[in-house]
């Protein structure tokens, strides 16, 4: 982990946007320190503000302070997209285990059905679900995660298929282990790697899902503040008060932004077979 | 030779076809309550006779598997049922919304390659300049920026740039083909500018991958100038990959322009999608996420067959 860390620092651009995740991860922990005002007070006199140093990013339609909501509009999005990856990242890993192991006619059935997955856009996906199920937290998280199932299934699949074969697994088959024991403890630690940069990329585009299911007015419900949602609802307003929109975007943009910077970072690092 | 290889990967998408419409049926009968339930709503006036003769007439009465028999039988017949508001057919309201959808994501795909390839091949060409990270800083942008949020900054830099430009209010080809591109221009430029992003992505790692190779170096040894051996040698094989991603591509834009369609409220798919889906109007719902699917498989089978087409060494299994 230290020795990562190091590698990455080595390059600026890995540094600055380890940096700005830190922040996204203390504005997730602790909204409130960085929000100077309540993302659900209306005050006339803010009423679609310019920017200021008083509402750095304006004021919104109802008179809210665009800064604030949107500090609150990070730990939504965050908290749903990381956990949302965490669904796909657990329920991928252990079908691409099983796939990639056992293989087979499991193995056919299995990515199959993923493959009928990938037939769909992964917006459509999760808006589908969310048509039919309703649209709050919990089956945003379950939509999204299961959007996002298939490409960690794949990405493990792959890595297992390959160390199937490989000696020490061959040995440990010899030995009369059990198959769920080697997927387990020797197959499952030497896909690791892979499934760091799996999840930190992922991560960034289930961000951008769920901001659009936010702008599609399909995420979670107002006045809960929402990256996506306040763009959504600012949209109307866009030529008179651009910021409402503008800022938010750029919120979302630079966090997925660093995410994809970093998980650059983290592939050449930890896959020396595409280190160029 | 082609034709039956054409046959046969034709044939092995059946199975995904058929998991996909697998899917989205049982996704509907998932939801609690069913179409009667809705179309009943609060106001329920109706004897309990009545409603029986409404499952009848729906074949909701019958098992969950004879009725996903009959409803792929009726998709043979392009019958993809009808829309619980309005009555119409579901494939007479895709006749109406796919052609906007069509023309957005082929706009799309025409902008991101008129952007992406050029970026993509000065990116390789000039490795590790300062333009080579530009640009590969702008590629990393394109790929981590929201559509809407892509789509908000045009719209205000062009209502600021051209007081007089017709941002909204669709304009359909057929009636005024000036206004009709005139509307068109921005929301393509958006998704274009997005894609771009791939594409620029990919065409300079398969030009990079190419550059390295052995002909190239030979090419360069025998003499051939520069420009000569980008356009004529590496180019060829370049742009290779770029065709698949573009037709991988192409496929996800008829998906996936619905943000983009309600930001400049255009009437395709997407916003057809996300009006019925908002009304609940299931039939149509699943009529559309069908649609898509099928399509996205099909376009997908296109790419492999062209690939085989254009890249002579690919070995038809």
């Amino acid at each position: 982990m230290l020795k990562i860390l190091r590698r990455l620092a080595r390059n600026p651009l890995y540094v600055i946007s380890l940096l700005l995740l830190l922040v996204v991860v203390l504005i997730t922990l602790f909204p409130g320190l960085f929000a100077p005002y309540d993302p659900y007070k209306m005050d006339v006199e803010a009423f679609m503000s310019w920017p200021s140093w008083k509402h750095l990013f304006g004021g919104d339609q109802f008179g809210r302070d665009v800064f604030s909501r949107a500090m609150f509009g990070v730990q939504k999005s965050m908290i749903i997209a990381s956990s949302a990856i965490a669904i796909s990242a657990l329920i991928g890993t252990m079908l691409g285990l099983i796939s990639g192991y056992l293989s087979g006619a499991t193995d056919l059935v299995i990515m199959r059905i993923m493959d009928s997955f990938f037939a769909f856009p992964s917006l459509i996906l999760a808006l589908f679900i969310i048509a039919l199920f309703g649209s709050n937290m919990v089956n945003l998280v379950f939509a999204i995660g299961l959007v996002y199932v298939p490409i960690f299934a794949r990405t493990v699949r792959g890595a297992a298929l390959s160390l199937r074969e490989s000696l020490y697994v061959k040995a440990s088959r010899a030995l009369g282990k059990k198959s769920l024991s080697i997927m387990l403890t020797d197959i499952l630690p030497n896909v690791s790697s892979v499934l760091i940069v799996t999840f930190t990329t992922n991560v960034s585009t289930a961000l951008l899902t769920e901001a659009s299911l936010g702008f599609l007015g399909l995420g979670v419900p107002p006045p809960e503040p929402t990256l996506g949602g306040m763009v959504g609802q600012g949209t109307a307003f866009l030529l008179s008060a651009p910021w409402v929109v503008l800022f938010p975007g750029l919120v979302i943009a630079l966090i997925v932004l660093s995410l994809n910077i970093l998980g650059d970072g983290l592939r050449d690092i930890l896959d020396p077979r595409i280190n160029r | 030779m082609e034709f039956g290889y054409i046959i046969r990967r034709l044939l092995s998408a059946v199975p995904t076809v058929l998991l996909v419409t697998f899917m989205v049926f049982l996704a509907i009968h998932l939801v609690p309550g069913d179409v009667v339930d809705i179309m009943l709503g609060t106001q329920n006036y109706l004897t309990q006779d009545q409603i029986e003769e409404l499952y009848r007439e729906y074949g909701l009465d019958k098992p969950l598997i004879v009725q996903y028999g009959i409803w792929v039988k009726n998709l043979f017949t392009f019958n993809l049922g009808t829309s619980l508001r309005t009555g119409k057919s579901v494939t007479e309201l895709l006749g109406e919304r796919f052609p906007v959808t069509l023309e957005l994501a082929v706009f799309s795909l025409f902008f991101a390659l008129v952007i992406g390839i050029p970026l993509g091949i000065i990116s390789a060409v000039k490795r590790n300049s300062f333009i080579d990270n530009v640009v590969r800083v702008i590629g990393l942008i394109g790929l981590s920026s929201p559509s809407f949020w892509v789509g908000a900054i045009l719209i205000v830099l062009f209502s600021g740039v051209f007081e007089n430009f017709n941002l909204f209010g669709y304009v359909s080809m057929s009636s005024n083909l000036i206004d009709n591109l005139q509307v068109m221009l921005l929301p393509s430029l958006t998704l274009g500018l997005m894609v771009s992003a791939q594409i620029l992505r990919m065409t300079r790692t398969s030009m990079l991958d190419i550059l390295t190779q052995d002909y190239v170096r030979t090419a360069r040894a025998k003499g051939v100038n520069s420009r000569n051996l980008i356009m004529k040698h590496v180019l060829k094989n370049a742009l290779i990959p770029v065709v698949t991603l573009s037709g991988i591509q192409l496929g996800y834009l008829l998906g996936g322009t619905i943000v983009i369609e309600n930001m400049f409220a255009l009437p395709g798919m997407g916003r057809l999608l996300l009006q019925v889906v908002n009304e609940r109007d299931y039939p149509v719902v699943q009529g559309i996420v069908l649609f898509i699917g099928v399509l996205i498989v099909l376009l997908n089978i296109l790419v492999d067959i062209l690939y085989t087409v254009i890249d002579p060494r690919v070995e038809l299994r």
